[in-house]
């Protein structure tokens, strides 16, 4: 099978912020509900859409909303060269940034590397209401207490879709098999995904990666139309100031 | 050789560096870590056989085709139809059988008699809370057949909206882009309408709306009357240049006032824009079997003061629901209120009976035509878990009390439809669409009950609506009321408690 590198699309303009990514996400790769008192800073939301305004006031005033995952980053990856405990790990056959929590040891080096601020720490042990631990994805091990996790381009179903591939005798994989929760989900198809040596996943014309100065090669590349949203989403501080 | 102190401390000390060297510490730690995760406390999913099923969501009257993946029969994830989207909270809904306050177990039995005892010689009323339905059928024939019963529906005129037709929404705090309608629908014709949003507060419908009017709160029926005279407005804070503005571009064909609660107004302005007819047209039934002899639908606002002896409040499917307030009036005043829910949250605080019902994905129900659909539609929801025991069938209890077996009325229904020989089914396994009158009736009943849906056919004139404006402010409620009315999945904590994606307004 040759490399991939998986990458996502994401159109800001047809983004409405219903949350659907969100919740797909959280249902796909088993990440628990929030014990009571939460708050969106000790919160694990792999994907967070957030709300971004151009800063006036009254009618003038325009939204956008911008879905924000692990960038995927594919050069001098941050998190994998802090971690003491070689538990992120950059796959070099598929691009994608892998975090295996038995090895974590719950440092969080890697969550303050993250100039994203994609990567999340188990606060406490994973827990459902009774039952409901029923409806969990048998592909996806839930996270223990203590150890740092992230958006990995839902894993779990590029194994099923590898295991599809084989058992049909095939080498690579069809592209429908392999879809993440949070493109599945999207009503507006704002986020496209694919391998982005392929022509027709190559990013747009026009289209910008966040903090792309820093040089870490992230594989998420975002498309607007509006000028406004093009420099916030540039700037840290305007992203920053628009989520509180 | 002697071996001293000192050389027992150095070997002890030279043995601890040793065994830093070896794998043996890392090993242990890895282990140690291997065990955290499995350890008792974290759950472990079920594996099993991974099976594919199609069922509609019942969470709205939307009703959007649902694909579930599940481990045996123990759904694990929803998902929409390529194409047809679901909401976030319909990707919840397999969650909500499992929701710490639900309430499991009532004395049915007791109840009944107690309503039996009564309704020999008192009024008997039932708000059906979505109308439309099979089981609302089983309702009206119910109180047609208790001597003193009163059918009564939350909306007693359903119109639906031709999105197609539509050019400009003027929308007075409707949630137009958040659970109104069937999301791919809205969807695919959010490009041909342009939406005003009338709201004080900053709705995500106000936020992705083209123009949002920020009026004042309680000042809703004034613009309206702005719009629809031209004079007046100043209350609500807008310029009288924008009003004006507005009530140009209404003007033009294709224009509809959606408003959250009925008015008499609303329904003026409507008419006078001529939507009546073309962008809100009349709500088309599937057929039902000609044996059915339904009591009419009686308006909330007809019925007697304090005279209503016992109110059944079916609540286990709420699209809308009348205040409290406007219904406390209509009861005697030692009247027995029985309501059918799977929580105290809603009329289970002033009931002084709660019967437990299923809920989705335990329930087996049909869904009325969604508000966008002018098409007659006949969707089944289908369990995919079994309901806990203790629980009631509205309809079965209702239709119980006037000796009318309500088991086979989806059936029954099913029959009159594939009888009538009109329109096709759609099967979602294989995207086939089969006009009726090439099946049989048990395939017809198979395939619904496999998650296909039987869509009238298209053609003949859109009918305008019978409007009446006399039910009392009914609030329709789109997904995020529901949380004040209803146990929500837990996992909604991602987009309002995890994340500040979204705000209670």
């Amino acid at each position: 099978m040759s490399a991939r590198s998986y990458g996502m699309s994401i159109d800001i303009d047809k983004c409405t912020g219903c949350g659907a990514c969100m919740v797909a996400c959280a249902v796909e790769n088993n990440v628990p509900p929030a014990p009571e008192g939460v708050n969106e800073r000790k919160g694990i939301t792999w994907i967070r859409v957030f709300r971004l305004d151009n800063g006036a006031e009254g009618v003038d005033r325009k939204w956008a909303f911008l879905p924000m995952l692990c960038q995927q980053c594919g050069e001098n990856t941050p998190c994998v060269s802090v971690c003491p405990q070689q538990a992120v790990q950059l796959d070099p056959a598929t691009g994608i940034v892998g975090q295996m929590p038995e090895r974590c040891l719950g440092c969080r080096y890697c969550m303050a590397a993250c100039p994203y601020h994609a990567r999340y720490f188990n606060w406490w042990d994973p827990s459902w209401p009774a039952g409901m631990e029923k409806t969990l994805n048998p592909a996806v091990a839930p996270r223990m207490r203590g150890v740092v996790e992230k958006c990995n381009f839902c894993h779990g179903r590029w194994h099923a879709a590898k295991a599809r591939a084989a058992a049909q005798g095939r080498r690579d994989l069809d592209p429908a098999d392999y879809v993440p929760a949070c493109v599945e989900a999207c009503p507006t198809s704002a986020i496209r995904f694919g391998d982005l040596n392929d022509l027709e996943n190559a990013p747009e014309r026009g289209s910008f990666r966040l903090l792309e100065k820093l040089g870490t090669g992230p594989k998420i590349y975002y498309q607007t139309q509006r000028d406004w949203v093009r420099e916030i989403a540039a700037a840290p501080g305007g992203t920053e100031r628009a989520h509180g | 050789m002697k071996a001293t102190r000192r050389d027992l401390f150095k070997f002890a000390a030279g043995g601890a560096t040793g065994l830093l060297l070896t794998p043996a510490p890392w090993r242990l730690v890895t282990d140690a870590a291997l065990w955290s995760e499995n350890w008792p406390g974290i759950p472990k999913p079920v594996r099993g056989e991974l099976r594919t099923r199609f069922t509609h969501c019942a969470l709205c009257p939307a009703g959007c085709a649902v694909k579930a993946r599940c481990v045996g029969d123990q759904p694990i994830s929803l998902i929409g139809l390529p194409g047809k989207p679901l909401c976030a909270f319909g990707l919840m809904g397999h969650q909500l059988p499992y929701h710490a306050g639900r309430v499991r177990q009532a004395d049915a039995d007791a109840v009944r008699a107690v309503i039996a005892k009564r309704a020999a010689n008192e009024t008997v009323a039932v708000l059906d809370l979505r109308p439309g339905r099979t089981a609302s059928w089983t309702y009206r024939r119910a109180m047609a057949a208790l001597p003193r019963g009163v059918y009564l529906a939350a909306r007693s005129s359903v119109p639906a909206v031709n999105l197609d037709a539509v050019k400009i929404i003027l929308s007075l705090g409707v949630p137009v882009l958040d659970g109104w309608g069937t999301p791919s629908n809205v969807q695919q014709a959010r490009s041909h309408f342009r939406l005003i949003q009338a709201e004080p507060a900053e709705s995500r419908t106000a936020l992705l709306a083209d123009q949002w009017l920020k009026i004042r709160p309680g000042t809703e029926l004034e613009l309206v009357e702005a719009l629809a005279t031209g004079r007046g407005g100043a209350g609500t804070g807008l310029n009288e240049k924008v009003i004006a503005s507005v009530a140009n571009e209404l003007v033009q064909a294709g224009a509809l006032f959606l408003a959250a609660e009925e008015s008499p107004s609303v329904l003026e302005l409507n008419r006078k824009l001529g939507a009546v007819g073309k962008t809100i047209v009349a709500q088309r039934e599937a057929p039902v079997p000609r044996s059915w002899k339904p009591a009419p639908v009686t308006p909330i606002n007809s019925v007697p003061e304090r005279s209503i002896g016992v109110l059944l409040i079916d609540e286990s499917a709420a699209d809308s629901y009348v205040p409290w307030s406007k219904l406390e009036g209509k009861l005697a005043p030692d009247a027995l209120v029985v309501t059918f829910a799977s929580s105290q949250a809603g009329y289970g605080r002033q009931a002084k009976h709660l019967l437990p019902t299923a809920v989705y994905p335990e329930s087996t129900g049909d869904i009325p035509p969604a508000i966008d659909s002018p098409l007659a539609t006949f969707r089944l929801t289908t369990p995919l878990v079994a309901p806990p025991r203790g629980v009631v069938n509205p309809a079965q209890f209702i239709g119980g009390l006037a000796a009318i077996d309500a088991a086979d009325a989806l059936r029954e229904r099913a029959g009159a439809i594939h009888a009538a020989g009109r329109g096709s089914v759609c099967t979602y396994a294989d995207g086939r669409s089969i006009p009726v009158e090439d099946i049989q009736p048990d395939q017809f009943w198979k395939a619904l009950n496999d998650g296909a849906c039987w869509i009238d056919e298209p053609g003949g004139k859109l009918l305008p609506p019978v409007l009446r404006a006399s039910t009392p402010a009914v609030v329709a409620l789109n997904w995020e009321k529901r949380a004040a009315r209803g146990p929500m999945p837990p996992l909604v904590s991602k987009l309002y408690q995890e994340s500040n994606l979204r705000v209670r307004i």
